[in-house]
């Protein structure tokens, strides 16, 4: 009995002195895998910085389980599955810690080959957020429509894709190209964002500094506003009965669109539910561009990115630093992750590092998205995030697939209502 | 005087005892009670307390919440989108209501006529209400889409489709469809028990007099139930300020914002605008939501509610 004691008493005493670090991590059963095999062996060798690990609980959305938990004073230390918006909000609230502080970070880029990839996350000069994968926004192709269509490759510019219209296109059962995701504020990245990267060469959308929309005034290849091109491109398909606002479920699987933008998360499902469409009859391409667009150039496209961020009322900072270098300089861990998530992890060296060969080797899909990793732009660091994007669907997305407004008026008056709203 | 006097002490202490009794019970009540009153006052009171607070600040969660007066009802009433999303509302009523109370109804009266089978029959339509607003809003999604069976169907045989979710007053109809659905089942019990209510000799009674099955339905029956019809029509009120699930997985409050509701109002201000807007922009919200459908049912109640007495 004392002997249980004592050992309490020790507990008690280290728990005291040290702290537990609080980590959240994505709800998502292969994330929580990897996180909990890191967290095990780093607890099993840091008896001085315990982690006590917890997957972001089920509520709306993350974003809602984290303000309520910090509000009521049981909120997180560390946090993953931060997107750009809220990682804008939180930095505009002060409540985040630059990683850029500490010492060894820019030891810690370079040996993730990180160095480019930041500077997408970067905040005011400072790096708030660690990003932990990016998914490049590709488009699936069936392979065996297009044959029978009389094309080898998949299209690669907006005429392209209009003349498989008129091939593949048969009215209210099969649709050419499925452009719209969805009909939230997120879709806007996989759709209206992810075009106008791959139109403009990944060009900015949204100047953070200035809270002004650039859509309408950036050039694109053809010296139209690149926000022009990408909506003329909608309003053409809608025109010609290409795409439809709201398909059948499993659409590309059952044949009933020809292309569509979808995630590498997207793999899975597709190989258990639907093998004998994918992976053989499924090519993969960058999202199409305007004719102008120059044949050589590589075509960019949106990156799905999420990363993690540290809170300013962490007490022990040092110790989760270094919980957090140890993750990321060891690229065996990101290998790890790989395996287990499928989420291309942000490193350049992903297709020319040995490491991951052996993945790429058997999965060819989760190749054709590693290689477009460093092509990958992510979205506008911006506080304003989801009203942005809602007046996107609200002006842009569905006047355009309503045909109630030109494709021009159509941009124009989204980008006026954007303006309108943040200021 | 001794009499009197005797008859003053006796009713002094029956007074007491009484009282006394009166206490005891009292005393008893009270602690039969006090589960319900600790109850209603940690998940009632405490956060009803903190709504009042919210409306008078502005806080992000982040940081201290600052004293904000009455700006958060200013910038509510200026607020182009709030009108929007009760303009929404009361078009959601005008196809919920009718729909659903007539749908209802038809129910009651085809059960009321079953001789066998009714529960079973009355608890079948009970499925729709206990499904999982989630669930059956991805199946009327995928029903209803453009190239769903329904447009099929149409365009194969008449060469025409109907943009179900394409078209504002057609989406709103919708989802208003959707939801009668889900809620004309549990609406139509609560009419089948008024409508068994109501004493049969009044219809034997109509009969002799030669009144045909149409005026008695509506000189008998429908006054006879307003008390279960007023129940449902509250009951309607009260959920079409509530409606999130369906738009929210189907429309996303589109086309032009036109399904988009007040629950949806609230949620997006507490939790997406949260740096701009916050939760104390949303408790606002909340609260007149609530004085509105609180005013809906108190003036519909005015209307339509008659005193009737079925003995």
């Amino acid at each position: 009995m004392k002997k249980l004691l004592v050992v309490l008493v020790i507990l008690l005493t280290i728990s005291f002195t040290f702290g537990t670090i609080n980590f959240w991590t994505a709800p998502n059963p292969q994330q929580e895998e990897f996180w909990k095999g890191m967290v095990e062996e780093w607890n099993a060798n840091n008896p001085d910085a315990q982690i006590k690990w917890k997957v972001i609980p089920a509520t709306g959305s993350s974003e809602e389980a984290i303000l309520t938990a910090i509000a009521s004073g049981e909120g997180p230390d560390l946090c993953t599955n931060i997107f750009s918006g809220f990682a804008a909000q939180l930095i505009e609230a002060g409540v985040l810690v630059p990683w850029n502080d500490f010492d060894g970070y820019e030891e810690l880029l370079e040996k993730r080959g990180m160095v480019e990839a930041i500077k997408g996350w970067e905040f005011g000069g400072n790096s708030y957020v660690i990003p932990i994968y990016s998914n490049p926004m590709l488009v699936w192709w069936r392979s065996d429509i297009l044959k029978e269509a009389g094309f080898d490759n998949p299209p690669r510019t907006y005429s392209e894709v209009l003349a498989l219209g008129e091939k593949v296109a048969i009215p209210k059962e099969r649709y050419a190209y499925a452009f719209i995701k969805g009909k939230n504020w997120w879709d806007r990245w996989y759709d209206f964002i992810t075009h106008y990267y791959a139109a403009g060469d990944g060009a900015p959308y949204f100047d953070v500094q200035n809270n002004k929309c650039l859509f309408n005034k950036v050039e694109g290849s053809s010296g139209d506003a690149i926000g022009y091109e990408v909506a003329n491109f909608i309003e053409e398909l809608f025109d010609k009965d290409y795409d439809a606002i709201s398909m059948i479920d499993n659409a590309l699987y059952l044949g009933a669109v020809v292309g569509q933008i979808n995630g590498p998360w997207d793999m899975p499902t597709a190989a258990s539910v639907f093998p004998d469409v994918y992976p053989e009859h499924i090519v993969f391409s960058t999202p199409p561009v305007p004719d102008s667009y120059p044949a050589d150039k590589p075509i960019k496209t949106f990156a799905d990115t999420k990363g993690m961020v540290l809170f300013n009322f962490a007490k022990d900072k040092d110790k989760i630093w270094e919980f957090v270098k140890w993750v990321y300089s060891d690229p065996e861990h990101d290998k790890k992750w790989l395996e287990l998530t499928n989420l291309p992890p942000v490193r350049d060296d992903l297709t020319t590092n040995e490491l991951f060969a052996s993945i790429f080797e058997n999965n060819t899909g989760l190749k054709a998205y590693a290689e477009y990793v460093p092509y990958a732009v992510p979205p506008a660091l911006t506080t304003f995030t989801t009203e942005i994007q809602d007046l996107m669907t609200q002006y842009l997305i569905e006047p355009l697939s309503l045909q109630k407004e030109t494709a021009k008026d159509a941009v124009d008056r989204t980008v006026n209502e954007i303006n309108k709203e943040l200021f | 005087m001794k009499f009197f006097n005797r008859k003053r002490e006796e009713v002094s202490n029956l007074n007491y005892s009484l009282g006394k009794l009166h206490r005891k019970q009292a005393s008893k009540g009270w602690l039969l009670i006090s589960p319900y009153i600790v109850h209603q006052g940690i998940f009632f009171g405490i956060p009803l307390g903190w709504l009042i607070y919210l409306m008078f600040v502005k806080w992000n969660y982040l940081s201290p919440a600052k004293f904000y007066g009455l700006k958060n009802f200013v910038n509510l009433f200026t607020d182009d989108t709030f009108w929007l999303v009760l303009g929404n509302t009361f078009n959601m009523m005008a196809y919920f209501i009718p729909i659903s109370m007539i749908g209802a109804i038809l129910l009651a009266l085809a059960l009321n006529k079953l001789k066998y089978f009714r529960t079973v029959v009355a608890l079948s339509f009970l499925v729709a209400n206990v499904s999982s607003g989630v669930g059956y809003s991805i199946v009327f999604q995928k029903i209803l889409a453009e190239n769903g069976p329904i447009n099929k169907i149409l365009y194969n045989l008449f060469g025409i489709t109907i943009p179900w979710f394409k078209e504002p007053q057609l989406a709103i109809l919708s989802i208003a469809l959707m939801i009668s659905w889900k809620f004309i089942g549990y609406y139509g019990l609560i009419l089948l028990a008024g409508i068994g209510a109501v004493p049969k000799n009044l219809y034997e009674a109509a009969k002799l007099d030669g009144a045909t099955k149409r005026t008695q339905f509506f000189k008998i029956t429908l006054p006879l139930i307003n008390p279960a019809l007023v129940m449902v029509l509250v009951m309607q009120i009260t959920l079409t300020f509530g409606i999130f699930t369906e738009p929210y997985m189907i429309t996303g409050g589109g086309p032009m914002k036109r399904t988009y509701t007040f629950m949806m109002f609230i949620y997006d201000n507490a939790f997406r605008t949260f740096t701009r807007t916050g939760p104390g922009y949303a408790a606002t919200i909340s609260v007149i939501t609530a004085a509105i459908s609180f005013s809906c049912i108190f003036l519909v109640r005015k209307i339509i509610e008659r005193k009737v007495d079925l003995t």
